[in-house]
């Protein structure tokens, strides 16, 4: 880009409409979350900056400053002329750094509504699945808390925290409860990574979910409700912890 | 499974009628999923004849079959050809699987098959792949919620694709559970007793009771074995009748 249209992209910036900052952190949030749960896949080509824009339904401004978050934390790689573009470029292991910038761009307040939403949904949903399931309707859950529990990978926890409580909607056979579970586990499966890679906590949270899915079993609505709702406030409580100590 | 006789009495007749008819819908569904089991088993029969694995690029050819199921039976609004993981030589895993959308266009589902990636690339644990390949027969599974390729509340149909003889995947089709209700409401309706449907293990697929309300359990009946025996019968004051062919059961309050 040459200086002047440098200028005249800083000066739009200037002008952009105040809640600029929150569309950019929305849209770094979008693309890396996105890019850390596996949906772009490591060297992939991102659409160019007017088309990505429009399909955000953001301006070209904002799409490079979130561009610019994204290659300072190592998600993308930008290759200029011939055959250039922006390309994903995923790093071997999710590092705790890259983590820790994303979760930097939540407040304690949006990590707390967050969880508030979670657990209405985790809680409901373990309500209406116990008085909704029968024994063979609970294989995916058993099958999802085993694997939690032996897991040692933080990334594929994560994307099993985030299957059960989807599986658990399902139980509830409600599809609007897992329509919201899948859209809320997209925005936070990735965090999740940052507080299940401890492996005292992974143990806890094995043992919480299997209680729960006992509780679902065995029809006790309320009991059940109760640890679907411990299984999401504990691990976002932690996530404000961590968020609080950067 | 074969058809009721008919009854005699004035009381069960109509219900008797009613569980037909209700066979008769998914039977209709049946046929397309017995349609694309048959296309499917002759092109993977010929990769046999040329001596080679088949690859995910042949089942293109399936295409203008499932295109034709999916505008041609109402209630079918998912169809497809599910591979057995191994089978293509190309991909792990498979899915030729065809959707139409609320306006009426066929567009292919692509999921991310890759277990390093997604926690849902597994589709061998769902009822509509493991029953098919537990008893070698067809199977109606659901209502359950499709979080994996519709995310809707759904029945899905499916029927195991045999190769010289061994598992190759299943054909399915999907009916989602608001078509299947519009289908049999009226027939519901009709009765003059409150008269729902469920599943083998209970659970409520279509209703015209609102004590009985679709996705809930109705406890107490063994279904499952009653649909053993294909015969009516009574629980505690309820009507049960076995709708020809299929493994739901009409149940009458």
């Amino acid at each position: 880009m040459k200086q002047d249209e440098k200028e005249g992209a800083a000066r739009k910036a200037v002008f952009s409409p105040v809640d600029n900052r929150a569309r950019v952190e929305a849209v770094v949030r979008r693309i890396g979350d996105a890019i850390e749960l596996g949906l772009i896949a490591d060297g992939e080509q991102l659409p160019g900056e007017s088309e990505l824009a429009g399909q955000l339904g953001v301006s070209t401004v904002t799409l490079r400053e979130a561009l610019m978050a994204l290659r300072q934390q190592g998600l993308v790689t930008t290759r200029r002329g011939r055959g250039g573009g922006s390309f994903v470029s995923v790093p071997e292991v999710p590092a705790d750094d890259r983590l820790k910038a994303r979760l930097r761009g939540w407040s304690t307040d949006e990590l707390r509504d967050l969880g508030d939403h979670w657990a209405a949904l985790s809680g409901a949903a373990a309500r209406l699945a116990a008085q909704r399931t029968e024994p063979d309707d609970l294989r995916q859950l058993h099958r999802t808390a085993e694997e939690l529990a032996h897991t040692g990978d933080a990334a594929a926890r994560s994307r099993l925290y985030g299957r059960f409580h989807v599986e658990l909607a399902a139980a509830a056979q409600s599809t609007r409860l897992t329509r919201e579970q899948v859209a809320l586990q997209s925005e936070i499966g990735a965090l999740l990574c940052l507080v299940l890679a401890d492996d005292a906590f992974r143990e806890e949270v094995a043992d919480r979910h299997r209680a729960l899915v006992s509780a679902v079993q065995d029809g006790a609505h309320e009991t059940a409700g109760t640890l679907a709702e411990r299984c999401v406030r504990e691990p976002v409580a932690r996530l404000v912890a961590v968020r609080l100590g950067l | 499974m074969g058809c009721s006789p008919p009854l005699a009495t004035l009381d069960t007749d109509p219900a008797t009628w009613v569980a037909a008819q209700v066979g008769g819908a998914l039977e209709a569904v049946f046929a397309a999923v017995a349609a694309i089991r048959a296309e499917t088993e002759d092109l993977l029969r010929r990769a046999a004849g040329e001596e080679r694995r088949p690859a995910s690029a042949d089942l293109a050819a399936l295409r203008p079959g499932l295109h034709r199921q999916l505008t041609g039976e109402d209630l079918v609004s998912g169809a497809g050809f599910v591979a057995a993981p191994g089978l293509l030589g190309d991909v792990p895993a498979w899915l030729e699987w065809w959707q139409s959308g609320a306006d009426g266009v066929v567009r292919p589902l692509q999921l991310d098959l890759d277990s390093g990636q997604s926690a849902y690339a597994d589709y061998t644990h769902w009822d509509w792949f493991a029953l098919p390949r537990a008893t070698g027969r067809r199977a109606v599974a659901g209502p359950y919620v499709d979080y994996l390729c519709s995310d809707e509340y759904s029945l899905t149909l499916s029927e195991p694709v045999l190769v010289q003889g061994r598992f190759a995947g299943v054909a399915a089709a999907d009916v989602y559970l608001r078509h299947f209700e519009a289908a049999v409401l009226p027939l519901l309706r009709s009765l003059p007793r409150p008269a729902h449907l469920v599943n083998a293990r209970g659970r409520v697929a279509a209703s015209a009771d609102p004590a009985h309300l679709a996705g809930s359990l109705t406890r107490g009946p063994r279904f499952g074995d009653l649909l053993g025996t294909a015969r009516p019968g009574t629980h505690d004051g309820l009507g049960l009748v076995p709708c020809a062919g299929v493994p739901l059961v009409l149940v009458l309050a």
